[in-house]
Order: C-alpha cells, then structure tokens, then sequence
C-alpha cells in the first residue's frame, strides 16, 4: 500500500483586492473585489511507506498548502487525497493518530512547561497509556540526547534543543508518516546536521515514511532519494535525486591555477566563467564536449592545481525554478 | 485596536530617521514632533472605517444611559444635582464621547510593552523626548478618533435627546480648548502611571484604578450627584479637569466657570507634565543601573 | 465512545492547568491582577449607591437584585474566559492562520482551541461574582441555585462569542465586530431589564441573549417559576449546539496562513 496518494488536488482561495491609499480603502468597503488564486492545481502523485520524499518548490508555489491538505488542515476543493489509505478532510482525527508534523515556524510546545511535561501532555492528547508514554519518553530521550535538559522550561532552550524537542514530541505516537515543514529554518549547522541524522534515524529503525518541504538544499540532498519540484500549483519534476543529477549534470565546473597567464582557446562547450591572472573557472558542457577533450585543451604541464566539480544542486534547482517559471507566466 | 498599534510600532524607525533630518535642517526643536503629528494622523485616517466599528459599543452606552434617565426622572422638567434630563443625559454623552473619541492604545498599552519588551532602550536615544513622542502620537490618534465621535454624539443627542437647553454656538471653540486639554492632561496621567512599568511587570491594574475613578465619579454622572461633603475632594482630583470640567461646560455654559476650569487644566497640565519627567528620569535611571 | 469523552476531558483538563500556571508563573502581578479586577468591579457599586439615593427601585430592581445582577454577569464572564479565553480571540485565530497546530492533533478542534488560553483577570471577575451572589442572602438552595445560572450564562456567552467569532471564516472585518458585540452585550448585562422596554426588550431576550444569561436568572432566583427555568436550560444548549454547526461548517473554509502567502 502506498503511505500517500493523491490525484488531481486542486485548490483555490479568494483574495480581497484592494486599491492603494483612501480611494482605495472606501472602494474595499463599499465593493470589495476578489480575485480567485490558484494555489494548487491538479497536483498527483504517491509516495511508497518508508520512502524519503523532498517536497520544493519556490515560495508561494503550493507546498505549504499541499502539505496542509495531507495533513487535514485544509479541505481540498477539487482531487482526492489518501494518506494510509484514509481521507484526512473525512476523519482527520483518525488519520492524526498515525501521522507527526513538526512545522519549523510553528510551535507545538507549551513554553513554560518542561520538555518532559509537554511530552507527558502529547501522550495524553494521543490517549497513550501513561506507563507506556514513560517509556517512550525514556527511549526518545536517550536517543536523541535530550537528557541534559529534559526538566528545563522550554522558554529557556536554544532554538536548537527547541527544534529537536519539537520533533521527539511529534514522534512519542509512533507515526508512520512524518510531515516536516522546513525543520531546519534558522538553525546552525551543527543543529540542522543533528537534525537530519535524527530524521535518517527515524527513517531507518521505524520505516517511517518522510514528506519534506525545504528551502536548504543541504536537507534535501542529504536526507532524499526523491524530489518533487512544484511551482506554480504544478508538479514541474518528479524524479529520483540521482537521475536529476544524473540528468541534469552535463556541465562540469574547471577551475585550474596555471603556473603563468595563459590564454584559453575558444572552442564550442567550454565557457570561461572568470579569468583573472593565473586563475580561471571554466564551465563544461559534456554533451557539446566530452570532458577529457576538453581537459585536453588545457597545457597540462602549466597547470598548478585543478579542481573538477559539479554544478551545486542549488544551482540547478534554481534553474528549474526559473524555467518552469518562466512556462507557467506565458 | 489591536492591528492599529502593530503597524503605529513599526513606523517607529522611520519616522525617527525622518525626523532627525528634518530638525537637524530646520534646527526647529518642536518641529519634529509635528512631523510624527502627521504621519499618525495619516496612517490612522486609514482605520477610518475600524474606528467606525467602534460606534457600537458607544451607541451601547448611551441608549443604556437615555433608559436610565427616563426611568429616575419621573416628572418633566424636574432637576436632580441641579441638572435637568436633557443636560444629565449630554452630560454623559460628552464624557463617553471624550472616552471613546481618546481611547487609543499608544498611552497605555504601547508604553508598557515599550518597556517591559526592552524597545524602549532603542527609543530613548532616538533625537527626543521618548514621552512627548508618545503624546504626539496619541495626539495624532485622537485627532482622527474624537471628531468622529463627536458627529455621531451630535446626532445621536439630536435625534434622541434633542438639543442642549441654553447651548451657546459662540462658545464652541472654548469647549473644544477644553476638550482637549482635558484630554492631553488624561494621556500626561496615563502615561505616568505607564511608566511604573519601568519598576513593575505589569501596570495595567494601576491603569484600569485609575479608569475606573473617572468612569464611576466623573464620567457617567455630573460630581454635584455626591453628597455635598465630598466635593472639595473631587476638585483635587483629576477629574475635575479631565471629564468633569468639560462635559459641564458644553451642557450648561458660564463664562465664569469657563475660566476656572480652563485655569486649573493649565495648573494641571503643567503639574503633570513636570510629574511624567521626573518619573521618566527616575525610570530611565533605574534602567541604566540594572540593565535592560 | 466512553474512554475517548474521557481522554477529552483529561486533555481539557490539562489545558486549562496549564495555562493558569503559566500565568501564575509570576506571583505579584498574578496576585495584582486578580484583586484588582476584583477592586475595579467593587467600584462600581459606588455607582448604584447614588442612583439607588435619587429613587428606590430602578427597572424594578433593588439594590440586592442589582447584586444578583452583577454577581451572575461577573461570575459567569469571568469563568468563560478563566476556561474559553480563546473563544474571544477567535476570528484573529481564523484571519491569521493560527488553528494549524489543533488541526493535526487527534482530539476534538473546537475543545482544543477554547481551552488553549486564559485570561488572568477573569479570576477576579470570577470571584467577585461569586463573593456578590455569596453576600446576597440567597440561602443554600438559592445560592446553589445561582451557581447552576453562573454555569448556563458562561455557556450561553461563550456559544455567542463562538457563534460570532466563526463568522470570521467568512468575513474577516468580524475580528472587530464582535468583540464589540460582546461588550455591548456584557454592558447590558449590568443594567436592569426594568429600564427597557418596546422593541430594545425584544432585542434584549431574543436577538442578544441577555435575558437568557441574567435577566431570567435574577427573576428566578427572586421568585422561582419553572418555565423560565427550563427555558434558560433549553436555549444554553440550543445556541451551543448552533454555534458547534456554524464553526465546523466555517472550518470547512479555513485556509491558514495561505492566504496571507498568496496575497504576497
């Protein structure tokens, strides 16, 4: 059975319009004109139980809504939605036992309560018998560290353990899928890397399904093996992360350090970045040239140092982002 | 309300650069409190139709107060306090219309979360007076506020009530002085006992007392109503100056009470201002000492 | 069916526990709050002393029933929004976005949201009320008896302030009408029924529900009659069950905060 399914979401809301200044402000009162947006529209697609899924897209492009759709928060207006083979707009309730969700700008939490008490208080809102929350408590805490400050009042933890409290207490139900809504925003590196390794821990030992949105390219690659990109409302890309790699990686970033300037030939399939002095970044289209011609090209006894890399997958995100956008406007 | 102040807070920076340059420019001291005058008057002007909302609560009030009176006053024409029915019930339409017209949250509710958010460590060194900023601004509120009211109190008492008995359209523009002062010596009170905030968590109880004197004793009926005995007291008070003193004069004008009330709101006034500095300084002080 | 009514109860329980000791977390302006609403309300009194000075009775009342009056106003205000603060910042909830979190929970929305705040002056409101009805001389019986019409007035308050605030799923200009409606309708609440008459009396039983949170009560409570009696009982259920309907059918329309992002 697949963990989520869905065909042909659609969503719309209406949006008051309103004129700049006093005219404006008397016009809204006396005809208030709306306009309909399209937030989501016609959006399928299904995710496998275990499966680790990034959800992007760039801002007002409907993941937010989508995910909300999933998780009962919105009722679509057009499509069907299943998530563990439930309607989440029919039996929310039902579906809310099974499913976590950690909104990275929302809280969950009492502040001035302890991490533990709050844990106590989601077991209680799960109707989880109160031996058994203990339990998990103690399990979750070892495992995810929270030991130093699990009788800390919440108000007076570093966004960081805020963030991992966050997510223990969406897991003492044991979900089988988890919706995160850009967990890591404002956190630093060390914490998004704790983070992540608790998301892949969570992943491996429980199965659990992972429905990610991002706007941290870090998150996304190294947490997921599938990306869906939308833009728009619209699904623009639906593809394992080492195909679009694979696809998308024809061009290959040169940076050499010669020993004394040199020029570079011009020749079809290399594009000279930035050149300055001895230092050059070279950008090569392996479909127009294959690599090793192109290496070719350069005096390689007058070559100091030389790095090959790939476009970064920001990079081509962005790309993605920017064409499809481009679409979607005509 | 609430919508109201959150986008009067968010100006604070601008309207601080803005005014800086000009009184560097201009090297006019009270000029830059004119400017924020401005700004707030335009930016509320916006809310018209929010401010509107509000008649509610306000027509509320005063139909309460015309049922009341109908119902103690049993013959026409007969006095209580030395009022008739038509002047107790403009009376409170005055005073309510004050309350209303003036009841922005700059005063009371901004200067609290000013201090105890710790913004006021940002505001106090901006180019001036941190208090007479806040009263521009709720000078600014009101201006759009207090006419408002005063149209729908108009027409209200016309329809409902029918005309102050013995009112002088002459005397207008000294009604209007006396509002206002009256108003400005509330904000100058108000924003005193604000200013506890400096010391403790929370004022509001203080400010809702305070309220609530005005309210009970000036506000909902003429002082004379109190027994004889306690009237030397409630011209003490700011009562007296705030309610009371204008409210008297639109209902039942006399020249030589006209003067005296306008004489003990300057008394007042400047006894109030002299009082909000000092407890500004003292407050500022104790900030500097302990850390924000 | 049973265990599930039952771990609703806990986790409302909990709430409400929770909230006031996040309020109390500071003792003194705790303390302040709570004896100063008590005060602010006491002053009130003043008022009545000098009108009940110009004329014995006014609307009928005298100054007991005007105690009676208040204490069940105060009383039942003030336990509505110890228990359902949130009921009153309903439709800033709805137009910002803000049901998200009790959208995802497993328990029921409406309870999750009323429940999830308080309001700290309230337990002034509360017990002044209670002290008022106690000083009252009802006897046992009566002063029971007042308590049941405490319990039916918070409920038909907070089904009106619900009923009011869900309209914001459809208007968002609500979010300043009705609260303005509620104070309209708790100054009402203060006032004898006596001094209204014609169509504002109309308006008062029928339309706002004034009569059915104090006026009955009052007159109940002077002299019992079973009608009016089962009358309150009947419309305390008839507008919560109304004001449930029109929340969820409202939810249905709910967009969150995407309605925010769009208009960006």
């Amino acid at each position: 059975m697949q963990a989520i399914s869905v065909k042909e979401l659609e969503k719309t809301f209406r949006v008051r319009r309103k004129e700049k200044g006093m005219r404006g402000s008397v016009q809204a009162i006396l005809r208030p004109q709306t306009e309909e947006v399209k937030a989501v529209r016609g959006v399928s697609f299904g995710v496998d139980e275990g499966e680790m899924l990034a959800f992007i897209g760039p801002n007002g492009a409907g993941k937010s809504t989508t995910i909300k759709m999933l998780t009962g928060i919105l009722y679509p207006d057009g499509g069907r939605v299943e998530v563990l083979g439930i309607d989440p707009a029919k039996r929310r309730r039902q579906l809310a036992y099974q499913i976590g969700t950690v909104f990275g700008q929302k809280e969950q939490l009492w502040t001035h309560l302890t991490p533990y008490d709050n844990f106590r208080f989601f077991g209680a809102i799960y109707d989880i018998p109160e031996k058994e929350t203990e339990r998990r408590i103690g399990e979750l805490t070892e495992r995810f560290e929270l030991g130093g400050f699990i009788n800390t009042p919440v108000r007076n933890l570093s966004l960081g353990q805020r963030i991992r409290c966050e997510i223990v207490a969406s897991l003492l139900h044991k979900p089988k899928v988890l919706f995160l809504d850009e967990p890591t925003i404002g956190l630093d590196p060390v914490v998004k890397e704790s983070v992540r390794s608790l998301i892949k821990q969570m992943n491996r030992e429980f199965n659990t399904t992972i429905f990610l949105t991002s706007h941290d390219v870090g998150d996304i690659e190294k947490l997921c093996k599938r990306i869906i990109i939308v833009n728009a409302g619209q699904i623009v890309l639906d593809d394992s992360m080492e195909h679009l790699k694979y696809h998308y990686l024809h061009k290959k970033i040169v940076e050499v350090k010669m020993q004394e300037e040199t020029t570079f030939p011009q020749v079809e399939g290399i594009t000279i970045l930035k050149h300055k002095g001895t230092y050059a970044r070279l950008e090569v289209d392996t479909a127009a040239i294959e690599i090793g011609d192109a290496l070719r090209r350069i005096n390689a006894q007058a070559v100091e140092d030389i790095n090959i890399s790939n476009v970064p997958l920001e990079n081509i995100i962005m790309e993605i982002y920017k064409a499809e956008g481009k679409d979607a406007a005509s | 309300m609430r919508r109201q102040e959150k986008n009067a807070g968010a100006n604070v920076g601008v309207l601080g650069k803005r005014e800086k340059y000009i009184g560097r420019r201009y090297g006019l001291p009270g000029r830059k409190y004119g400017v924020i005058y401005r700004s707030v008057l335009m930016e509320n002007l916006q809310y018209a139709a929010n401010i509107a909302l509000g008649f509610f609560g306000y027509f509320v009030f005063i139909f309460i107060f015309i049922k009341l009176w109908d119902y103690i006053y049993q013959t026409p024409g007969e006095l209580i306090a030395g009022y008739s029915k038509e002047q107790m019930i403009w009376y409170v339409m005055m005073t309510e219309m004050m309350w209303f017209g003036s009841n922005a949250g700059s005063v009371g509710r901004q200067v609290k979360t000013d201090i105890r958010g710790g913004n006021i460590a940002y505001l106090m060194n901006k180019p001036y007076h941190y208090t007479l900023y806040i009263l521009t601004k709720y000078t600014g509120e009101w201006s759009v506020r207090l006419p408002m009211y005063a149209l729908l109190a108009v027409m209200i008492g016309t329809m409902m009530v029918g005309p102050v008995p013995g009112f002088k359209i002459v005397a207008v523009p000294v009604m209007a002085a006396c509002i206002i002062l009256g108003l400005t010596i509330n904000a100058v009170f108000k924003i005193c006992i604000s200013l506890l905030s400096f010391w403790i968590e929370d004022a509001s109880p203080f400010q809702w007392l305070y309220d609530k004197l005005l309210l009970v004793v000036g506000t909902i009926f003429p002082v004379e109503i109190f027994p004889q005995a306690l009237q030397p007291f409630f011209k003490l008070t700011p009562i007296y100056t705030v309610c009371y003193g204008p409210a008297k004069l639109i209902v039942d004008f006399r020249p030589d009470k006209c003067v005296e009330i306008l004489a003990a709101q300057v008394l007042y006034l400047a006894a109030g201002c002299g009082l909000m500095f000092f407890v500004y300084r003292k407050g500022v002080k104790k900030l500097y000492v302990n850390g924000g | 069916m049973l265990t599930v009514v039952k771990n609703q109860i806990l986790v409302c329980i909990l709430s409400v526990k929770y909230n006031i000791m996040r309020e109390m977390l500071n003792k003194v302006t705790f303390l302040m709050n709570v004896t100063f609403m008590i005060l602010n309300n006491a002053s009130i009194l003043i008022q009545w002393f000098v009108l009940f000075r110009l004329r014995e009775d006014i609307g009928g009342y005298t100054m007991r029933e005007v105690m009676l009056l208040w204490g069940l106003t105060a009383a039942s205000f003030g336990l509505s929004r110890v228990l359902f603060a949130r009921v009153y910042s309903l439709p800033e909830l709805i137009v910002s976005g803000k049901l998200d979190s009790y959208l995802v929970q497993p328990k029921n929305v409406l309870l999750s949201v009323m429940t999830s705040s308080t309001n700290i002056s309230a337990i002034g409101d509360l017990l002044y009320g209670l002290i008022l009805l106690a000083v009252c001389g009802l006897g046992v019986r009566g002063f029971l008896l007042s308590l049941l019409f405490v319990v039916t007035g918070m409920i038909i308050l907070t089904a009106f302030a619900l009923f009011l605030g869900s309209l914001a799923f459809w208007f968002v200009r609500v979010e300043m009408l009705s609260g303005e409606m509620v104070m309209g309708l708790i100054s009402f609440a203060t006032y004898p029924d006596g001094i209204f008459q014609g169509i504002s009396r109309f308006l008062l039983y029928f339309i706002m529900p004034v009569g059915m949170i104090v006026y009955h009560p009052v007159h109940i409570l002077v002299r019992f009659d079973a009608g009016m009696f089962f009358t309150v009982l009947g419309y305390a259920c008839l507008l919560s069950v109304a004001a449930t309907v029109v929340f969820y059918r409202g939810l249905r329309r709910y967009a969150s905060s995407s309605l925010m992002e769009a208009r960006m």
